[in-house]
């Protein structure tokens, strides 16, 4: 299995923070899959009616795919990954940082898109989408301090090598 | 299992924190899922219909009838108001047949649910609004109308009677259900319903023939007004 070189401690409280993080962006999305697939109302999705334009909206689905399942999608994976890292077996790899490196910046880039949608297009903010991207831009956040915190490390540079 | 970089209070924090948020998850979700089924029953809040141009953009009438018709008759009507359905059983067939067949009347709906009195108008609306979908926006409202006596005085949203209805005209339920449970069209209700406060109208029906009020009662009177507004060379 790759591993970090030297012993060079992974940083699981950020994976850990990830993860909750994740989870939380995980519910938000599957209410919004909900939503979009008709089985959720407005019970809590009121403020300025921007959900109901942001969610009926044109940008709503990509080729038929609700962007909220995207998101859920990307928000279990993004769980899974940091979870990982948390345990024994896969802490010290090291293609587990750059993948949840590559994971959250698809996040942030994709929910970067999406508020721009919202601010200059739709011209609506839906909160739950709001809150969704403040998520993503706080994975993105602490997965690039994480790598950075790895290499800053004394022999802390990731390698292929086999753990013992 | 404590990591190197964290601690065993850390680890059992990391899954207390991740239960929390589970539990959170699903009751919130489970909590959604319940009650009218999801359904808006109620108008939503929208900003920027304090703006007339906004407003008129977003209130969408359902029309039957040419654009080019020489008399437009406009109707705001709420489902659970007797009115609206002695309207539409009594005199809107008159109207088809003497008016909207021959193309010299464009017909122009739109809702306005006086949810203050008739809890179940505004959903009746969207269930209208979502037959639409299906081409049946006519038809379904006349179900509706028809049926009026046994779903408007329901304690709970009839959202069952609003499917069976859409099911016994031939629409496909899972496609109308999946409409009906959910905001859309709220926000078209909702425009529909600021637009006649913007008007001043304060009572349903509201017929307006060539932009002037029909304050008549019978459906002579309302004949009267339209064929008066007909030039004499059309039809």
């Amino acid at each position: 299995m790759p591993a970090l070189d030297d012993g060079a401690a992974p940083p699981v409280a950020l994976r850990m923070a990830i993860a909750v993080l994740a989870l939380v962006g995980l519910f938000i999305a599957v209410y919004l899959t909900l939503h979009a697939f008709g089985l959720t109302g407005l019970v809590a999705c009121t403020t300025g009616g921007g959900c109901e334009r942001v969610q009926s909206s044109r940008f709503s689905a990509i080729g038929g795919v609700p962007v909220a399942l995207i998101g859920a999608a990307g928000y279990a994976a993004l769980f899974v990954v940091a979870w990982l890292g948390t345990t024994p077996r896969f802490a010290t790899g090291a293609r587990l940082p750059r993948l949840l490196l590559a994971l959250a910046f698809i996040a942030f880039a994709f929910s970067a898109y999406l508020t721009a949608l919202e601010a200059w297009v739709i011209h609506a903010w839906c909160p739950y989408c709001v809150t969704s991207a403040i998520l993503a831009t706080l994975i993105f956040l602490l997965s690039l301090g994480e790598l950075r915190m790895l290499r800053r490390r004394p022999g802390g540079r990731i390698s292929r090598s086999t753990n013992p | 299992m404590a990591q190197k970089g964290t601690s065993g209070g850390g680890t059992r924090l990391f899954y207390i924190l991740l239960a929390i948020v589970a539990v959170a998850g699903i009751a919130s979700i489970a909590y959604t899922l319940k009650g009218s089924g999801g359904a808006a029953t109620k108008p939503v809040d929208l900003s920027g219909l304090e703006n007339p141009r906004q407003l008129y953009e977003m209130a969408t009438a359902v029309k039957q009838g040419p654009d080019d018709a020489p008399v437009k008759v406009v109707e705001f009507a709420d489902y659970s108001c007797p009115a609206c359905r002695q309207f539409d059983m009594q005199i809107m067939p008159v109207l088809k047949q003497k008016f909207l067949a021959s193309g010299k009347v464009q017909f122009i709906f739109y809702d306005f649910p006086l949810i203050e009195i008739h809890p179940h108008s505004f959903l009746a609306a969207r269930a209208a609004r979502c037959a639409g979908d299906q081409g049946k926006f006519w038809e379904y409202q006349d179900a509706l109308f028809r049926s009026q006596p046994s779903w408007a005085e329901n304690q709970a949203a009839p959202v069952s009677d609003f499917e069976d209805a859409a099911a016994k005209l031939g629409l496909d339920k899972g496609a109308f259900s999946r409409c009906l449970k959910s905001d859309k069209y709220a926000d078209i209700v909702t425009a529909n319903r600021k637009l006649a406060e913007q008007l001043g109208i304060d009572s349903t029906p509201t017929v307006l023939v060539n932009n002037r009020r029909w304050m008549g009662q019978t459906p002579q009177s309302l004949e009267d007004l339209i064929q008066s507004d007909i030039p004499a060379n059309a039809g």
